[in-house]
């Protein structure tokens, strides 16, 4: 019993670095530009895929597929911007309208990237990406690890650190962190502030992109495999929406608690925890478990 | 602009009726099928339009009251015998019961919080009308039988239109006049600004919960409507794709108009048979079509397809 | 402004009824001396386009191949094309569209359960016959109408009864852990399967009803592994079937045999593929309605037939699901003669009795029975070789109902 209790508990460790990961791309794209990207899970989709195609028809060797990936992601979300989004804020709309249409453009986002792939090769049949990191599982006591998984909360770590880094000490950093703050002032101070929103779906993209390599092997792709955003949803509103560390301790608590649901009350309720979770939180403490008080912006 | 409809804009809404009387014997079952589809959407499009572009509330909860009211209504007439008229109240009151409760629990939130939040009751409640399978016959669906409105039964699609005609039109004509009223004065200035309105004497709480339950009841006589032309509901009818197909329908339409859910709901809803039927040989390419159709609309039509029509004619919504 | 708005619908159902109103009614609509109009749907958009396009096609191939031998009683089948994406409510419309604007004779149609049942009320009402496609079509058959005909690679529940008694009586198990699915498609499964244990007298030991969109099995099977089954059963779908498989991989299950059901293993070398772990084909095994694996030796004349007709596409597993719907469809319409009616296609359906060489079993129908087949094999495979396990089995249409 307690042997299943820890298993539960590491998978639930290592599935919740994954919906982690694709997070923080929806955080990055929240905090800059005040958007719900509700394409984002498609993102993860087509870098999954990328790699794919990357890996088996143009036979690149992993890291070719991995710079592939990331090039076109971040030209499909830099130019979702530079295109649709920023055309629409030129527009002056009325109160949430602006947020309700973008929310609709990112949903179509969502239906456009999922009906390219639908109509390529090698997506009628579900396929596992080649996992980065092969090899037997890893023992730790009674508890079984595959070296990917083990990648996976490694890498959603680092990048998490990176990105920290990224924008605490570089100038682009700091030039992208007070566009999302006060684009007003930012633009005042002379920063140009379309190309710096442009940049950061640009990079959440590539984020995007990464989680879906890294969970190709483990959750399979299919064109549908985008919903796995409804759980990085789960886990940024745990960690609080403004918060990228809490994304991380988020998504760990999402993953623990699901698997603990799914041992001790029923399988047919783990895809029923995170909505429920959403729902605690939001109306229990809507600043997230790991977030200070609720930032309110002002434009 | 305030005060009651003058009865010239009321006359639009007897012409409905009366093209719901005539029309069922001239055209094919498909037409009227469609047609019945396409009157529902437009209930649950003016009814999420309440909250979403009156009173500006970012939820997407809508599809959760919808499917309160299917349920509801079908249950409530095999289970218990009550006809339909009685059922759809009891049912629609329902759905804005439990509108009323997420509006309560929600109320801190604003925009992308409580958009998320709502997002997860609507999916809980899909969950819950697959897993309750004692009450709603969970993921092997529910069989409808023909429900009675007042002596007259509507099991096909000819006699189910002129009831959800003047359903519809009674729904219209309520809007016209909730948007005139006092209330539909306090959603706007809720929308514009919650601290003027505060500052204005408007109780800010109080009017976001009338936009929820107002709001709810619609979807909740939408779902109702459903029971009265299809005979067979599962809870595949409520997931995600839909809660997009009817906020899509309002945004594409006009946020905040009357006639912009509405077209939005014939144009939405009309979408997938036109594309059926132009891209013959072309089925597969109809997702990304349509993703490109709501970006384009969007991008061009961000105040959706009521407002441009009102900023060219130099109308005021 | 509302006005104008209502001018407008009203222009549009004018221009609708000047459409609709121009076809006038025959004896039977659809059959004329020189043809038959058959409307058939399936999803070929969306999710599930994979498991409607290919079979369609075949039952296409099958009716073009039945012109080419001059078509039946002198009459030519013409074919109508709707894409129905597996929505019950498009569904609806598609098969109102059929029937009221194309007036077909008959539709032969439907890839998943809950579109068919939807049209249900519809086709029972205005009496059209109605053959499914290769949806299972449980609750569309049971409790049979008069005028749908399906589950022509057998229903759920036929296969579900089929596994248990391969476990039971093959492998021996007496303790047996199920996963499946919280759909209809489960539901269908479990049923049959849960009948089937209690009358052989084997014990569940182990019940796992999980969400198709679930995204950790982790759990599931740890509570599959403390309760000792001697034979797991598994009724998932492609992707969490291959989670289901690597966790028992992983977590040492090999031991325990585990039989899998077709709707997770379609194409089985991708499955493998997917797996990543040969250890897990050890003691693994596989149902199919079909005769044979589907690319298999006794499927290779379908295969090659379909490659002739469709050059560009390669047939998937679901292919030959396709061609039995069609065969009954056009050896009932040769039964009912020359004097073509809806009723008599209905009476030559019900007394169909033949082989597909499709599937495992005959497509039998009777009055009171209108679920075309209750056969399915068992396939052993070990990684590299399919191997079909001997004895027939068969569901005997009482279990589970």
């Amino acid at each position: 019993m307690l042997i299943s209790l820890l298993q539960a508990i590491a998978s639930g460790v290592v599935t919740g670095c994954a919906y982690a990961l694709v997070a923080l791309s929806l955080v990055m794209i929240y905090k800059s530009t005040d958007v719900i990207n509700f394409g984002g899970g498609e993102m993860v989709m087509i870098g999954g895929y990328l790699a794919m195609f990357a890996l088996l028809a143009i036979g690149l060797p992993y890291a070719g597929a991995f710079v592939f990936a990331a090039v076109v992601a971040f030209m499909v979300g830099a130019a979702f911007d530079r295109v649709v989004l920023d055309r629409m804020l030129g527009r002056a709309l009325p109160g949430q309208s602006v947020l309700v249409a973008m929310v609709i453009a990112t949903v179509g986002l969502s239906y456009v990237l999922k009906g390219l792939v639908r109509v390529v090769p090698y997506t009628e049949e579900v396929r596992r990406l080649a996992p980065l990191f092969a090899g037997d599982p890893v023992f730790l006591g009674p508890i079984i690890l595959q070296r990917q998984d083990i990648a996976i909360v490694v890498i959603a770590v680092l990048l998490m650190r990176a990105w920290w880094a990224f924008f605490n000490f570089t100038l682009l950093g700091k030039a992208l962190r007070a566009t999302s703050q006060n684009p007003r002032a930012a633009a005042l101070i002379g920063i140009p502030v379309r190309a710096m929103r442009m940049t950061i779906w640009g990079i959440a993209a590539i984020f995007a992109a990464m989680a879906g390599i890294l969970l190709g092997p483990k959750l399979l792709m299919t064109p549908d495999m985008g919903s796995v955003v409804i759980l990085a949803f789960a886990a940024a509103i745990v960690g609080g929406f403004h918060n990228l560390p809490g994304c991380i301790l988020g998504g760990v608590v999402l993953g623990v608690v699901q698997n603990l649901v799914g041992l001790y009350i029923s399988s047919r309720a783990i895809v029923l925890t995170p909505f429920v979770v959403i729902m605690l939180v939001l109306v229990l403490r809507p600043q997230g478990l790991f977030g200070g008080a609720v930032v309110t912006k002002k434009v | 602009m305030y005060g009651s409809p003058s009865y010239a804009r009321l006359a639009p809404l007897l012409a409905l009726v009366v093209i719901g009387i005539v029309l069922p014997p001239l055209v094919p079952q498909y037409f009227l099928s469609l047609g019945n589809t396409l009157m529902m959407y437009a209930i649950l499009a003016v009814g999420l339009d309440l909250l979403l572009g009156w009173a500006g509330q970012f939820a997407f909860a809508h599809i959760a009251f919808y499917g309160v009211g299917v349920y509801g209504t079908v249950l409530l007439q095999s289970k218990l015998g009550i006809p339909f008229i009685p059922g759809v109240l009891i049912a629609a009151a329902l759905a804005g019961l439990i509108a009323f409760l997420i509006a309560v629990a929600a109320i801190r939130l604003h925009s992308v919080y409580l958009a998320l939040a709502t997002f997860a009751f609507a999916e809980s409640a899909q969950w819950v009308f697959n897993s309750w399978e004692g009450l709603t016959g969970g993921a092997d669906g529910l069989r409808i039988a023909p429900p009675s409105v007042l002596g007259w039964t509507t099991g096909t699609d000819a006699r189910a239109f002129p009831v959800i005609a003047i359903i519809l039109a009674l729904v219209i004509g309520a809007t016209m006049y909730l948007t005139r009223s006092r209330l539909g004065r306090s959603l706007c200035a809720v929308r514009d600004s919650e601290h003027a309105a505060a500052v204005s004497g408007i109780d800010v709480f109080r009017t976001r919960i009338w936009a929820f339950v107002i709001s709810g009841t619609y979807a909740g006589v939408a779902g109702g409507t459903f029971a009265l032309f299809q005979s067979f509901v599962n809870p595949e009818a409520f997931g995600f794709s839909q809660i997009v197909l009817v906020l899509s329908m309002v945004v594409v339409g006009g946020l905040g108009t009357l006639p912009g859910p509405l077209i939005g709901a014939v144009l939405l809803g009309l979408l997938p048979e036109i594309m059926r039927t132009a891209m013959r040989g072309l089925f597969v390419w109809q997702e990304l079509v349509y993703g490109l159709i709501l970006i384009l609309s969007m991008m061009f039509m961000p105040r959706g397809i009521w407002g441009l029509i009102a900023a060219r004619g130099g109308r005021s919504k | 402004m509302l006005a104008t708005l209502i001018r407008t619908l009203l222009l549009g159902a004018g221009a609708a009824l000047a459409l609709g109103a121009l076809p006038v009614r025959a004896a039977d609509p659809g059959v004329t001396d020189t043809e038959i109009v058959i409307g058939l749907h399936a999803p070929l958009s969306g999710p599930l386009a994979a498991f409607g396009i290919d079979p369609l096609n075949a039952a296409k191939m099958w009716y073009e191949e039945v012109n080419k031998k001059g078509g039946i009683h002198g009459r030519k089948i013409r074919l109508i094309v709707e894409d129905d994406k597996c929505n019950p409510n498009e569904a609806v419309l598609v098969v109102k569209r059929l029937a009221t604007v194309h007036n077909v004779f008959m539709i032969n149609g439907g890839s998943c359960t809950p579109a068919v049942i939807a049209t249900q009320e519809f086709i029972s009402r205005e009496k059209i016959p109605f053959a499914m496609l290769n949806a299972a079509g449980d609750n569309g058959v049971f409790p049979p109408i008069r005028y749908m005909f399906g589950a022509f690679g057998g229903t759920q529940r036929a296969d579900g009864a089929v596994l248990v008694e391969f476990a039971f009586n093959a492998l021996k198990a007496r303790r047996m852990a199920f996963i499946v699915h919280d759909d209809e498609y489960g539901n269908a499964k479990w049923a049959t399967s849960k009948a089937v244990a209690e009358r052989l007298g084997a014990e569940a030991v182990a019940v796992e009803r999980i969400s198709p969109r679930v995204t950790d099995v982790t759990t599931p099977m740890l509570n599959i592994r403390a309760a000792r089954p001697d034979v797991i059963i598994s009724a998932a779908y492609p992707q969490p079937a291959v989670l289901i498989a690597q966790k028992y991989g992983e977590f040492k299950m090999t031991a325990i045999p585990m039989v899998q059901a077709v709707q997770g293993i379609p194409v089985p070398d991708i499955f493998q593929k997917n797996v990543g772990n040969d250890a897990v084909f050890s003691n693994f095994y596989y149902g199919s309605p079909l005769n044979d694996m589907f690319n298999g030796p006794r499927q290779q004349k379908w295969v090659q037939m379909y490659k002739q007709y469709y050059p560009d596409r390669t047939p998937g597993a679901w292919m030959a699901f396709g061609l039995p719907p069609a065969m009954a469809v056009t050896r009932a319409l040769e039964k009912a003669g020359r004097n073509l009616t809806r009723e008599a296609f209905v009476e030559a359906m019900e007394t169909l009795d033949f082989e597909s060489e499709v599937f495992a079993g005959k497509i039998q129908f009777a009055k009171g029975r209108r679920d075309g087949m209750r056969s399915a094999i068992v396939i052993r495979f070990d990684g590299k070789k399919h191997t079909v396990m001997p004895g027939a089995y068969a569901w005997n249409g009482r279990d589970g109902m």
